[in-house]
């Protein structure tokens, strides 16, 4: 378990059946409004979204990224961490 | 680094036409482009609804019973629950008789926090003056 994942979220987002664009839009939404430090649990099925947009997106903004896919639960954990 | 404002303006009735369903789904993927960009870059997209477009804004569609479609009233709330600059043509609301009540206004119930706005035609084009591209839907 990485060290975000074992950390209590400050929030978490359920995008669960959400296609994109929504899941990236949302979590951006999310981040906006989390403090500095503050870690985002986002809970997403949609692959563009887990393993595409939302890294790029917080790769261009330095957002810590840590990525959990759950195989049995076909879905990811996604954490961001707030700068 | 630029900001490149887009004006996404629906004048096609709400149903039977994927017009008006393709300029909310366009202006809510513009808020992802981002990623795709340089530093500093943006899309800066406002909606605006006129002529027989503010029909789209009409609350209580019944899409998914009548023509078994998801509701475009789904998708104007998102626009506003990501905060998307939402404008509707005061003069065509007068026109058509229908009152702010019957409108779209909010999507409080889905946790947004930005309204529409109900303005007159001269802001929006305003709105489409300042923009650096017109899309008619």
């Amino acid at each position: 378990m990485g060290e975000l994942s074992s950390t209590t979220p400050t929030e978490t987002l359920d995008v669960l059946g959400r296609v994109c664009p929504y899941p990236l839009v949302l979590a951006k939404k999310a981040v906006e409004k989390l403090p500095s430090g503050g870690v985002l649990k986002i809970l997403c099925d949609a692959p563009a979204s887990a393993e595409d947009s939302i890294p790029r997106y917080c790769e261009k903004n330095g957002f810590k990224l840590e990525s959990v896919r759950l195989e049995d639960k076909g879905y990811w954990e996604l954490y961001i961490q707030k700068p | 680094m630029a900001i490149k404002k887009f004006a996404f303006i629906v004048k096609s009735l709400p149903y039977k036409t994927e017009a008006s369903r393709l300029a909310l789904t366009h202006a809510i993927a513009s808020q992802t482009v981002e990623i795709y960009l340089e530093d500093g870059d943006n899309v800066e997209p406002v909606l605006a609804f006129i002529g027989d477009g503010v029909l789209n804004c009409l609350r209580n569609q019944t899409a998914m019973n009548t023509y078994g479609v998801t509701s475009l009233e789904q998708h104007i709330k998102n626009s506003l629950l990501l905060d998307l600059k939402v404008l509707i043509c005061k003069e065509d609301v007068e026109k058509f008789g229908i009152s702010e009540d019957a409108l779209i206004m909010d999507a409080e119930d889905i946790g947004g926090e930005t309204r529409a706005n109900i303005v007159a035609f001269s802001e929006i084009m305003k709105e489409m003056d300042s923009s650096h591209h017109l899309l008619f839907f």
